[in-house]
């Protein structure tokens, strides 16, 4: 049976008129057991894979390779489909022309690995059609209570408006959770990012195809160790109260603030997917009407939801105090992790400067990402900037864009913008 | 007052120690930097149960009246739900009750309360009000079990001497003696003997019975005596610094706000000098309010007069009701500021 634990951080001290409160929420789970076998509900897995022309026969080749490992890393029982998509989606395995998934064991992973192995490259790209395709075919088995689906593809998403696009991934959110790769340079982080972030899942670039195979079954390897399906922090506000935002902070940086959805006229419950054995941290802020000096409130309740069940609470407080000494110090954990989050906008500001041509602006948001990223001891950071810019000074964030860039290397310092290193407790 | 080391407050400028934890005088909040001094946990229950056998489900919120949640905290608002400790009241007797509450600036009550009354109105009443120095350890238990004792000393006792009214006072100011002892020797037991800032607090009761109206102080918790129809009469003179330039002649209010106006000169607690309360009788001979507060109360009108007013109006603002009376007076100076923790106990006679 899963366990969660929460742990709060915060200097709940505020001076006299003080009214925000920031908190990091630590939230943990052990022992959540294997997908689809913790007797709360079925796993559904999808396997979408990009088969347009431009993957050209060796891609597809290594794409299907790569699929066939990641079937491998399935559990069996666990109910699963293969999608191929180009312009349009089709269901690769259960050969079907209607949505269907079958549940894996010898004969269906057998199977599915020769569907795949058949695969060809033809056709253009239009991603909205494979996550409706998607949505449809887990839509067929409702004992599924945990969806997921691995997405792969290697181009820009030409054959679809980007109106048409976000119009799917509106439909199609809360419906599964999808991790998504792109293989190659030739695609667009900041696409496949948003789709990603709204479906819960990680955005990453897989530089060259043999790279596939290794990718494909460690996700797959992450999904399955997902024993609890789905869960929700819930967010509970005094009266009166504004919650300014609240942020998931670390293993990546997402604000989930406008993904509320109303428990009730004080709390709100934000998704956040399926739970292994890991660590989350959440970054909440509240503004409260000020109190007395001496006056002591709770400013929220974060709790962590399966269900209607609250499995773990963390309580922020708010405690109005004269003495300065108490006031003026701020947690080392939110000052760490609102620099993370500043170092993640910092990245995609100056690398969408530098896609527009704007070398002033991205040299000064890189060169505040170089610095924060020092500060905060993210050093994985300060590898991937180094590939971009040549750092004079990173105390000061004095930088130059360097002269020839890797696009692979602009890409994953892109993709990677939302890691954040722990806070150190 | 009762530490070597002095500094001076912050905020007001007053006398603290170093292990302080609120400034005596303003109520300011202190850091103690004594390294002997253990951490406080503001959380930790009192050991003694205020309301044995009573439910542990906290009523609603004080503040927005919401339910309050099983973390301690309103369900609606926030609010923290108020400890026992920090608020509670005794109506032993219709005509008699009392209010003991945290205030707004400290984070505990050191305050303590214990009165007992017999049911005929105007017959018999036992009203003891202790106020810990919060720059002492362990001073809201020892408070209590100093009122709580004391208390029982006097219930207990109902000698009457020989039956004339001098040798009645004699056997009256003897129990008020042995109760102070009493009380004494609770603060004792509550204060370990290894205690680098030993727990203390005041004293004040006062006996009534069959007419005849005894007060006994040591430190500046005070009784008041508010006939209807004469002028109001303060039972009890403090034990302070303030008391003493008083008597040499400094106006109250001066004396009474100076830097050292919280600094009492006697208490009970294993420091102390002594504990003999200094005792006041009178014959009641017609209606009136006994008052007996705590300087949470009296901080923010200590003439008797004015006092006497303020208890008459809330009084009759109240229907005369005691308990609601000594509820208002704690709202009263909580809405003054809140300084320090405030006990208000009333007898309508």
């Amino acid at each position: 049976m899963a366990e969660f634990s929460a742990s709060v951080y915060q200097n709940e001290f505020l001076p006299d008129g003080g009214t925000d409160v920031h908190a990091i929420v630590t939230v943990s789970c052990s022992g959540a057991g294997a997908a689809g076998q913790t007797g709360s509900g079925d796993a559904g897995e999808i396997i979408i894979v990009d088969t347009s022309g431009s993957m050209g026969a060796d891609g597809v080749r290594a794409a299907g390779q790569a699929a066939q490992t990641a079937l491998d890393q399935i559990l069996d029982g666990v109910w699963f489909a293969v999608i191929s998509g180009n312009d349009r989606a089709k269901l690769a395995f259960p050969p079907s022309p209607e949505p269907v998934m079958v549940r894996m064991d010898q004969f269906t992973r057998q199977a599915a690995k020769d569907a795949v192995a058949r695969f060809y490259a033809d056709g253009g790209t239009a991603m909205g059609t494979w996550l409706r395709l998607a949505s449809r075919v887990f839509a067929t088995v409702p004992s599924l209570t945990q969806k997921h689906a691995i997405l792969l593809t290697d181009g820009e998403n030409q054959h679809e408006s980007p109106e048409v696009l976000t119009a799917t991934i509106e439909a199609v959110t809360g419906q599964f959770q999808c991790d998504c790769r792109g293989v190659g340079v030739a695609w667009q982080v900041d696409e496949v990012r948003r789709i990603a972030t709204a479906l819960l899942g990680t955005v990453d670039i897989i530089p060259a195809p043999d790279q596939l195979a290794a990718e494909f079954s460690s996700l797959i390897q992450k999904a399955m160790s997902k024993g609890v399906a789905t869960a929700d922090m819930r967010v509970w506000a005094p009266q009166g109260a504004q919650v300014l935002f609240v942020r998931q902070v670390a293993p990546t940086v997402d604000d989930l603030t406008s993904r509320r959805t109303e428990v009730n006229a004080l709390t709100g419950a934000y998704p956040t997917g399926s739970w292994g054995d890991e660590s989350r941290d959440y970054h909440v802020a509240i503004r409260l009407a000020a109190k007395g000096i001496g006056q002591e409130q709770l400013a929220a309740r974060v709790q962590l939801a399966i269900g209607d069940q609250v499995v773990a609470q963390g309580l922020v407080k708010a405690l109005w105090s004269a003495d300065e000494a108490l006031t003026t110090r701020i947690s080392p954990e939110v000052a760490h992790y609102t620099g993370q989050t500043e170092l993640a906008d910092a990245i995609q500001e100056g690398l969408a400067a530098k896609a527009a041509g704007d070398t002033a602006t991205a040299t000064t948001k890189l060169g505040r990402a170089v610095q924060l990223a020092a500060q905060t001891g993210n050093e994985e950071a300060t590898t991937r900037l180094r590939k971009v810019v040549d750092i004079d000074d990173q105390d000061t964030g004095t930088v130059r864009l360097k002269r020839s860039v890797e696009k692979a290397d602009e890409m994953a310092l892109d993709t990677a913008s939302t890691k954040t290193t722990r806070v150190k407790k | 007052m009762t530490s070597t080391t002095q500094t001076v407050c912050p905020s007001c400028g007053g006398p603290i120690s170093d292990a302080d934890r609120f400034c005596e005088a303003c109520g300011a909040e202190l850091t103690p930097t004594s390294p002997t001094t253990p951490a406080i946990d503001t959380d930790t229950e009192p050991t003694i149960e205020l309301n044995p056998g009573a439910s542990a489900v906290p009523g609603p919120c004080r503040s927005c009246g919401g339910t309050i949640g099983a973390d301690g905290y309103c369900e609606t608002c926030g609010t923290k739900a108020t400890k026992p400790r920090d608020h509670f009241s005794e109506q032993p007797a219709p005509w008699v009750a009392g209010v003991c509450d945290r205030g707004i600036r400290h984070s505990r009550n050191e305050d303590a309360l214990a009165i007992a009354a017999d049911p005929e109105p105007g017959s018999r009443a036992l009203l003891v009000v202790c106020d810990g120095v919060s720059s002492s350890l362990d001073s809201d238990v020892a408070s209590l079990a100093a009122a709580r004792a004391a208390r029982d000393v006097l219930v207990a006792g109902h000698a009457k001497g020989l039956g004339t009214e001098s040798s009645r006072n004699s056997a009256v100011v003897a129990r008020m003696k042995a109760a102070a002892d009493a009380a004494s020797d609770a603060v004792l037991e509550n204060t370990s003997p290894d205690s680098p800032n030993p727990a203390s607090c005041t004293f004040v009761a006062t006996v009534l019975e069959d007419g005849l109206l005894v007060a006994g102080v040591v430190g500046d918790s005070r009784a008041y005596w508010f006939p209807d129809e004469a002028e109001a009469v303060a039972l009890t003179v403090d034990d302070s610094w303030a008391a003493e330039l008083i008597a040499t002649g400094v106006p109250r209010h001066e004396a009474e706000t100076g830097p050292q106006a919280h600094a009492i000169t006697r208490w009970l607690g294993k420091d102390a000098p002594d504990h003999t309360p200094r005792t006041t009788s009178l014959n009641v001979t017609g209606p009136g309010w006994l008052l007996v507060c705590s300087d949470g109360l009296w901080n923010y009108c200590s003439e008797a007069a004015p006092l006497a007013d303020l208890v008459r109006q809330t009084a009759a603002a109240n229907g005369g009701e005691p308990l609601a009376t000594s509820s208002a007076l704690v709202d009263w100076a909580n809405a003054q500021g809140g300084q320090d923790n405030i006990t208000v106990a009333l007898a309508r006679i």
